[in-house]
């Protein structure tokens, strides 16, 4: 052959491995180089990662904690009971506004034993503002689920007033204090001394994730209930709706379809489609659904629907790839004993691609999970106070899902709701990493080798 | 150019009892295949012999794996595919509109170039045809029919304790024979094997050629080889082809010692090819 190179030396002399030429250093030097590009990315990245959880983190797990006041209160019975006879009916009929002043009356006992130790300038008043709007909602739930401890003295953990507990927490200050129209320097000096006299606590929070949104005068009962349920409707629907259109689509695409010009457009479509901004598919939710078919607004059915639409084509593509990657020679060895192409496709090409369908489906569900903006444009991102009801019901009645949830609290100024929005962001990834976690655990228990 | 010695006769009279040892199992009449605008068979007409083996061979191209695969339809899976002429199985013209594709591949069995068993069992795969053309109607039946094709395959003492393992955990050569028992397990009267043997070593290769031997007596057996030596093994009958043409057939004996034309001479004797 031609010799492209330089002149070669004598070729007598025998050229020692030790010594390099110019080309050979300066080829190992691009390769260093690279390496090193290569390391200072994966670094940036990981760095934006972490800065990102930490800030996360340090602002939302303060959620996750409340601080609870400790108060004995008696049910007194000609309040709650006036028949005696602990008629069900009788104890529901009995309205929140009632219970205002049995709290009333056991915060006055309390302040007024809290005065004479150790908080010296607090007085009812003050101490019945340090309590939540909620307080009286919460014990008649209670005493309607326990009618039988009317009468006696029950000691209960009532939330506290947001402000105080962001005191607590440090994001409220007695210089705040002074210009805050919902909260007294005396309130928070009291704090500190019934902090340190055992009656207020600050521990987990599991309202929080119960809870329904609540307004702006209460939000330390705020929790994200809601749109948990909310978020798991949707799930369902878009679990139930796009795995089964999704898997039959490219099964028929990928093994029967005719490869023809209709195909072809098919299949540049639905490539298209992931592509497309899911805003545009949350506009298509409203005309169709919405305006068109006349569900209701703000319902998870709708979401779902939406949803579906956007994860179809996630799930189409990555089960097409999943059908690819299964071996040729199968689908011949199967024809060739005599299996309809069905039988080939349902007995021998699902199964293997089953894993990649399923990855393809879980991580379809995770961006469905986390997608705000077309739930914005069907309502979803409404003040929602009552639980949906169960299913199938519960479908068409409003509710929230997470990600609005968390663009719902940062709409909000009090601090207490932006704690609550990194503390459902917290909610939010954990459940994407949940399912991602699921994902490669199926796949490497599936995945089967030929 | 080629012509066994009843041309012609077998499609109007399929079943002449006196002739069964020679009948003509597999015919075909001026075959042509494209692949889209790209013929790829020039009108193959052969008579392939009941319960013989016929070899195909020639060179890479030449088109005789995709003849083999006309013969049990398999090409209608690939979609700019097109055969015209007229093949015909026991008299019967197997692309016929009416005929079950499905029925057909279950009486032409085949076995392929590179062993592909299902990732299932070693019984599973033998199983699988009798399973879904409901060939035996009890688990005792099929554990029998699994049983004597894995015998007839020559492979039932290696695996006989270990049928519940995964077929696909065999050597190359035991999946192969695997592969041939899953073929017969489902009685068919004519099994094609593209090339069985390109992907196996000498020993296995010996193995496999003497199966194929031993399962004459049942089936027809038309192969596909590369290997002219196994052609010469193997078969009765020996057809050359090149460039989509049939260049000749007969006795392969004739063949190798013999041959009329100058093209497969040239073949034979490593002039081309």
């Amino acid at each position: 052959m031609t010799d492209v190179s330089a002149p070669t030396p004598a070729a007598s002399e025998p050229k020692s491995l030790l010594n390099l030429d110019a080309r050979t250093t300066r080829r190992n030097a691009a390769e260093r180089r690279f390496k090193l590009y290569g390391m200072m990315a994966v670094s940036i990245g990981i760095l934006a990662l972490a800065v990102l959880l930490v800030s996360i983190l340090s602002r939302g797990l303060p959620a996750f904690s409340q601080t609870f006041l400790k108060v004995d209160i008696y049910l007194d019975p000609a309040v709650l009971d006036p028949s005696g006879d602990r008629d069900p009916e009788a104890i529901a009929k009995v309205l929140t506004f009632s219970y205002d002043a049995l709290i009333k009356d056991s915060l006055t006992e309390l302040a007024n034993e809290l005065k004479a130790g150790p908080a010296p300038d607090l007085t009812p008043d003050l101490l019945a503002g340090m309590v939540s709007g909620s307080a009286n909602a919460e014990l008649r739930r209670y005493v309607i689920n326990h009618p039988d401890e009317i009468g006696s003295t029950v000691p209960f953990d009532f939330l506290t007033n947001a402000r105080i507990d962001q005191y607590l927490k440090g994001n409220v200050t007695l210089e705040s204090a002074e210009t805050d129209s919902r909260v007294d320097p005396a309130q928070l000096r009291a704090t500190d001394a019934l902090q340190r006299a055992g009656v207020l606590e600050k521990r987990f929070n599991w309202a929080f994730l119960t809870n329904p949104d609540a307004s702006e005068n209460r939000p330390e009962s705020a929790g994200l209930g809601v749109a948990l349920i909310g978020s798991a409707y949707m799930m369902l629907i878009v679990l139930c709706l796009s795995l089964p259109i999704g898997v039959a689509a490219s099964i028929y695409l990928e093994e029967f379809a005719p490869k023809n010009w209709m195909t072809d457009v098919i299949e540049v479509n639905i490539s298209n489609l992931a592509a497309v901004p899911s805003i545009v598919f949350g506009i298509l939710g409203l005309a169709i659904f919405i305006n068109f078919i006349h569900l209701p607004n703000s319902a998870p059915i709708v979401g779902g629907l939406v949803l579906t639409l956007m994860t179809l084509p996630t799930i189409i593509i990555s089960t097409r790839a999943a059908l690819k990657s299964v071996p040729p020679s199968i689908r011949d060895a199967a024809l060739g004993v005599g299996a309809s192409r069905m039988q080939a496709v349902f007995h021998h090409v699902l199964p293997l691609a089953g894993p990649g369908i399923l990855t393809g489906t879980i991580i379809g569900l995770a961006q469905a999970l986390g997608e705000t903006a077309p739930l914005l444009l069907i309502g979803m991102v409404a003040f929602v106070k009552e639980y949906p009801a169960g299913l199938p019901e519960g479908l068409f009645q409003p509710a929230t899902g997470l990600p609005v949830q968390v663009y719902n609290f940062t709409q909000r100024a009090d601090p207490a709701f932006v704690e609550r929005a990194s503390g459902a962001i917290i909610v939010l990834l954990v459940f994407l990493v949940i399912m991602n976690t699921v994902a490669i655990i199926l796949r490497q228990r599936l995945e089967r080798k030929w | 150019m080629t012509m066994t010695a009843t041309p012609g006769a077998e499609a109007q009279a399929p079943v002449s009892p006196a002739a069964t040892l020679n009948r003509s199992k597999v015919s075909t009449r001026d075959v042509k295949v494209y692949y889209g605008e790209k013929q790829a068979i020039n009108g193959v007409s052969i008579d392939i012999p009941e319960k013989t083996v016929t070899s195909f061979i020639g060179p890479s191209g030449c088109g005789k794996s995709t003849f083999l695969r006309c013969l049990n339809r398999m090409n209608d899976t690939i979609p700019i595919c097109r055969v015209t002429g007229e093949i015909t199985l026991d008299g019967e013209d197997i692309y016929d509109p009416r005929i079950d594709v499905v029925e057909l591949r279950a009486r032409v069995g085949m076995v392929f170039q590179k062993p592909n068993p299902f990732p299932k069992s070693i019984f599973d795969n033998v199983a699988y045809g009798p399973r879904i053309h409901g060939l035996t109607t009890n688990k005792t039946d099929l554990e029998e029919l699994v049983t004597s094709s894995l015998k007839r395959a020559g492979l039932f003492k290696e695996v006989k304790d270990r049928l519940h393992e995964p077929g696909t955990g065999l050597s190359g050569g035991q999946q192969q024979r695997l592969c041939i028992a899953r073929a017969i397990a489902t009685k068919p009267d004519v099994v094609l094997m593209d090339e069985p043997c390109s992907a196996l070593d000498p020993i296995a290769t010996a193995i496999v050629e003497e199966l194929i031997d031993e399962l004459r007596n049942r089936f027809t057996i038309i192969i596909v080889t590369h290997s002219m030596q196994q052609a010469a093994r193997v078969s009765q009958r020996t057809a050359f082809f090149h460039l989509g043409n049939l260049i000749e057939e007969g006795r392969t004996e004739d063949i190798f010692s013999n041959p009329r034309e100058k093209q497969t001479e040239d073949y034979i004797s490593g002039k081309i090819g």
